[in-house]
């Protein structure tokens, strides 16, 4: 999963190698990510950070769906809205079981 | 309000009190349409602060480039001299918007992803130009909310009570919408052609005559994004998709669906961007 350096933790592990400025590899992939290691590439002026499959906070799922409801009640019975609305439901769903198979002892 | 009124207070809008000077430059050196990539190019290496939020824009998620750009000057060769005006134009203008109209950057940031990778599933030339015309879009509320916060706090309000979209509520204030609004700032700052066209059509995309697929891509974003909820556009529901835009961008179910995969931890990397 692609994040932004500045969130990375701890006990994180690398899904790709960590490149400084000039393409040099100065972390392998797998690396277990320590605090002094968080720090040093916090420094480096990196971006973004590929890290192996974590299980994020997300906000209770009935909730989101509540949410897209809300959002689509006056396109309802608009052409195509159906469809997206529904893309979108699956779409969702699916990220909250992705999410709760990284994280199986929840 | 009526038209001439309002035309009248947006010609200043270049004097605005509120735009630092930095911003004042750029505005004028991008509303030159004679300005060359060179002088463009020195003039953000200029200054330090530009040059970082540049660097960081080409590097985010709103592109898609996989290595990293690490120099002015190559940016500027990559991009051209479109994106690269379109760029400074949403880091200067944006740039006053954060405070005023908390989410609006998100869904401009957004709208650019998802425009994006629309462009790139239909073969699109051009998936980058795309993207500032997804970044761009709403200029218009930028230019109302800075010009005239008061009365657009007062259409938020309005579309909010009546659960409908701030641009079919903007009309009784501005007698126009924040389309029309962006595209005259636009014409006024010299922008290219096609991106003022989508622009004024963002939300009647069939009415397009420039670059009709671009501006059925950046509707179909915006929809799009606005139902999964992310970013904040002063209203809260989504708007209908233009049947037309259906039609012509053709996007199949499972399209849509790796689309919306794709973007997924693009908008959460962009939100956590800070220029």
């Amino acid at each position: 999963m692609r994040i932004s350096a500045k969130n990375i933790t701890p006990g994180m592990k690398l899904e790709r190698p960590v490149l400084n400025k000039n393409g040099l590899m100065m972390l392998g992939a797998d690396t277990e990510l320590t605090g002094a290691l968080v720090k040093k590439i916090q420094k480096m002026d990196i971006q973004v950070v590929y890290v192996q499959g974590i299980s994020k906070a997300l906000p209770p799922l009935d909730e989101v769906l509540a949410g897209l409801e809300g959002r689509f009640r006056s396109v309802e019975t608009a052409p195509h809205m159906d469809v997206l609305k529904k893309l979108l439901r699956e779409h969702i769903e699916g990220l909250y079981k992705a999410n709760e198979s990284k994280n199986p002892e929840k | 309000m009526n038209l001439k009124t309002l035309k009248n207070r947006l010609e200043s809008i270049q004097t605005l009190a509120t735009i630092p000077a930095v911003a004042k430059h750029v505005l004028k050196l991008l509303g030159d349409p004679t300005v060359s990539l060179v002088e463009i190019s020195r003039f953000i290496s200029q200054d330090p602060v530009l040059t970082s939020r540049v660097l960081k824009m080409v590097n985010s998620p709103i592109y898609g480039f996989p290595g990293r750009i690490s120099s002015v000057n190559q940016a500027v060769l990559l991009l051209g001299l479109n994106v690269i005006r379109g760029l400074l134009f949403g880091i200067t203008v944006f740039d006053l918007m954060q405070q005023t109209m908390i989410g609006l950057w998100e869904h401009s940031m957004g709208c650019a992803i998802l425009s994006r990778l629309i462009a790139v599933k239909k073969g699109l030339k051009d998936p980058e130009e795309v993207s500032i015309h997804g970044l761009l879009h709403d200029i218009g509320k930028v230019i109302l909310v800075l010009k005239f916060p008061d009365e657009y706090e007062k259409v938020m309000a309005e579309a909010q009570e009546k659960g409908i979209r701030v641009y079919e509520v903007e009309a009784g204030y501005f007698s126009t919408t924040h389309a029309t609004v962006g595209a005259w700032v636009a014409e006024q700052w010299s922008f290219p052609k096609p991106l003022i066209d989508v622009i004024q059509y963002h939300h009647k995309p069939h009415l397009s005559k420039v670059v009709p697929m671009e501006t059925a891509i950046v509707h179909f974003a915006d929809v799009l994004l606005r139902g999964r909820g992310f970013g904040f556009a002063g209203d809260s529901t989504v708007p209908p998709l233009h049947p037309s835009s259906w039609e012509l961008v053709g996007l199949s179910e499972s399209d849509i669906k790796s689309i919306l995969r794709e973007a997924e931890d693009l908008l959460e990397e962009a939100a956590d961007l800070s220029l």
